[in-house]
């Protein structure tokens, strides 16, 4: 099969026209049931020459804790380049509905440090359709390069469910991942998210999706209340690993249950050291000090 | 003993910090450009701004995880959060998390007073390392509440029940709701900075003309050096800035002339202090890395300068005996006859520009007979100052002046000024920093090429 080679749109989509979009998509489908097909679209999209702009950068820093350099965090790079990984989830041909997919899994590499004054370029595709025990996962791939052709400098690939999705010739995988017992140890942070928290991220991310905005949004969609973006929960632990984890990185995290706002949220850092002192990894877990149950967890790696 | 050969005239040689002590030597240091207030760098706190020139810092002499043995560093317009804005600077870079840091506040001294107290602890073997520095940010000014809405927030946060919080709630007043900004305005007497130094420059009769052109010297000198490169290894940029912006490389004394007195218009014709002969409001933070000279030689770093002594003064400029910003015109003479020289004895002088005014007067009161005699107790005038060392790479008027951040900007570049000049006439090349402060304070000191 040839590569078709990237879609290169003209500006960075809109995400706010995307989710309308998503959601008359949905409509649609449900009215014509429409056959969503069981492939993954096979074109990349990509933004050429994004220039970031400073105080949206800063304002970023300045909610996840992140020192205020000219350094891109790792994160704002991912709200980078979210719409265009929503772009590809948008298209017509993308066979599973967009709203309500649910973040599972994050891997980021961060391979140097990228300052707001390069122009990126940033593509992103989905690959890897496959079953879930409670529905359908794929793995959206987003890459930031500075100027054509340049070595790619930061990779982020993001698995997402859709619950209740089950396209014919996929199966459910055979083996259960049985999840180990969590059991909360002595936190070295603790988050007092207020109500505005989803709100404050969407302002720095242009994530505006409604299940994090506010209670009454959430509940259009299902939810019983508002929850907290998980990248938002992720970069805040990248934050907080500082500022020994260097410029090139590896950075994972896995969500499990949502933050529901507001929250206290309780967080451990461990950090682990190699042979001879220096810093290889931080692992962190978050969980609800109330519940006990855990949120989410990761580490970041040196590279 | 003295190393100046001018042993005669150390009034009490147990004074001298030199010979007793180890030196401190100036590293190097790095700061970010400096920028206008409401420009490049709005948005950004105190913290952001410091961190910036610490990172830059730290890439710059390879401190990544180094313990240093203490940082101190300031800010005048100061957040009540950023109670320990230094620690939490350090926290936020890559120096080891075991770093000690404390906050100074002396007004536009802070960061030369910063300079000079880890000077000496290195001096006294209390530490090896240290790094000093300043930052201020008049974009990112605290605002406070007013002290009527303040007195209520206060009292009800102790009230018990609702009637007691809504007694207290009914003593709010409209006004009560007007926060109160901050101003650079003299506690005690209500006049603004500009205002008091226009008293000072009609006093001492300094011109319009020589003001503009102490002006234009500043950022001709400064555009002069970033040209030749001189901040190469002394600036990192931030926020998309590379140079100062207040810097008008194409200014000219005529462009000056044309402008309107904005402080003293009272005086009339002798209102002479221009928005361009003055300092603007300004955004920045500066660096300093000091050390030991066995700590400099076991990490391979350059001994620019050698932190040689410190003095402050202050006036009693409340009811006009002296001018506010007119302290270094005392700290001078006395850091002087301790250290054995003379104003001929050094080869740069780096007087900051508060406003040109500020340093013509304290020029001008070193020339004067009369004043030498009764005020500064000397036979004579202390001396002149030789123009063609005076500010050099420029200073304030061009660069502009976050208050806490000028100390570290004229320590940096003097020390590397003195290393590149190195010996002269059989001395090591010598450098006098004065520097003024609200409150009627000043602090002055003098560095050596090592």
């Amino acid at each position: 099969m040839s590569d078709p080679g990237p879609v290169v749109l003209g500006d960075m989509p809109s995400l706010s026209k995307l989710y309308v979009n998503a959601a008359a998509t949905a409509a649609r489908r449900r009215l014509l049931g429409t056959d969503l097909g069981t492939a993954l679209p096979e074109s990349s999209h990509e933004v050429r020459g994004i220039m970031v702009d400073v105080e949206k950068l800063t304002a970023y820093q300045h909610l996840i804790g992140e020192p205020a350099t000219d350094v891109l965090p790792a994160g704002f790079i991912h709200a980078l380049a979210f719409p265009v990984a929503m772009s590809v989830m948008n298209r017509d041909d993308f066979p599973l509905p967009l709203l309500g997919m649910i973040h599972l899994r994050n891997a980021v590499e961060q391979r140097r440090a990228i300052s707001f004054t390069e122009p990126l370029d940033i593509t992103a595709s989905a690959v890897n359709l496959r079953g879930h025990r409670s529905g359908t996962q794929l793995d959206m791939v987003a890459e930031a390069r500075s100027g054509k052709g340049d070595a790619v400098l930061w990779r982020g690939i993001s698995t997402y469910l859709a619950k209740g999705v089950f396209l014919p010739g996929i199966d459910k995988p055979s083996v259960h991942m049985v999840q180990a017992d969590f059991r909360p140890t002595n936190p070295t942070g603790l988050w007092q998210l207020g109500v505005d928290t989803g709100r404050a991220y969407a302002a720095v991310s242009g994530d505006f999706n409604p299940i994090h905005l506010s209670a009454l949004s959430a509940k259009a969609l299902g939810m019983r209340r508002s929850i907290a973006h998980g990248m938002y929960l992720a970069a805040r632990a990248l934050a907080d690993v500082g500022a020994v984890k260097g410029e090139a990185f590896n950075w994972d995290v896995s969500f499990e249950a949502p933050v529901f706002l507001p929250a206290r949220v309780a967080l451990d850092i461990t950090t682990v050291q190699a042979d001879g002192g220096a810093w290889e990894r931080s692992d962190y877990v978050a969980w609800s000090p109330k519940a006990g149950r855990k949120h989410f967890s990761g580490s970041v790696t040196s590279r | 003993m003295s190393e100046t050969g001018r042993e005669e005239s150390v009034v009490q040689p147990t004074q001298g910090t030199q010979g007793q002590l180890r030196k401190a030597v100036v590293v190097g240091g790095n700061r970010i450009p400096f920028a206008r207030t409401g420009g490049a760098y709005t948005k950004s706190s105190n913290q952001d701004m410091l961190t910036a020139a610490l990172d830059g810092l730290i890439a710059r002499f390879g401190l990544q995880d180094e313990r240093i043995g203490e940082v101190a560093a300031g800010a005048v317009l100061k957040h009540s959060r950023d109670f320990n804005l230094t620690r939490e600077a350090v926290l936020g870079s890559p120096l080891a998390a075991e770093t000690p840091a404390y906050d100074v506040q002396q007004a536009c001294a802070t960061g030369l007073e910063t300079v000079l107290g880890l000077a000496n602890k290195i001096k006294l073997g209390q530490i090896d390392s240290a790094i000093a520095g300043g930052v201020d940010s008049a974009s990112d000014a605290p605002i406070a509440v007013s002290e009527g809405l303040r007195e209520v927030l206060l009292d009800l946060n102790r009230a018990k029940t609702l009637p007691q919080r809504l007694k207290v709630l009914s003593k709010l007043r409209p006004k009560d709701l007007a926060p109160d900004a901050p101003n650079t305005g003299e506690p005690r007497t209500g006049l603004s900075m500009g205002e008091h130094q226009a008293l000072t420059t009609a006093q001492w009769k300094v011109t319009r003309e020589a003001q503009d052109e102490l002006a234009y010297n500043s950022h001709r000198n400064l555009a002069a050096a970033y040209d030749a490169g001189f901040f190469d290894d002394l600036l990192t940029p931030y926020r998309g800035l590379t140079r100062d912006s207040n810097l008008r490389p194409d200014t000219s004394i005529e462009k000056l002339a044309t402008l309107k007195p904005v402080f003293g218009k009272n005086l009339g014709s002798e209102a002479t202090m221009t928005a361009g002969n003055s300092t603007p409001l300004t955004d920045g933070a500066s660096t300093v890395l000091l050390a030991s000279e066995e700590w400099a030689d076991a990490h391979d770093l350059p001994k620019l300068a050698t932190v040689i002594d410190g003095e402050a003064a202050a006036v009693d400029f409340v009811h006009g005996k002296d001018g506010l910003l007119m302290a270094p015109v005392f700290a001078v003479p006395r850091l002087l006859a301790r250290n054995g020289l003379t104003l001929d004895d050094f080869d740069f002088f780096e007087i900051h520009e508060a406003f040109a005014g500020t340093v013509l007067s304290t020029l001008a009161a070193w020339e004067n007979e009369e004043f030498g005699r009764t005020r500064l107790g000397l036979e004579g005038a202390l001396g002149v100052v030789d123009r063609s060392k005076l500010n050099v790479n420029g200073s304030s008027l061009a660069a502009g002046h976050p208050f806490a951040a000028t100390g570290g900007r004229i320590v940096a570049s003097l020390a590397k000024m003195l290393h590149a000049r190195g010996q002269v006439d059989g001395r090591p090349s010598r450098g006098l920093i004065s520097i003024c402060a609200a409150g009627g304070q000043g602090v002055v000191a003098i560095l050596e090429s090592h």
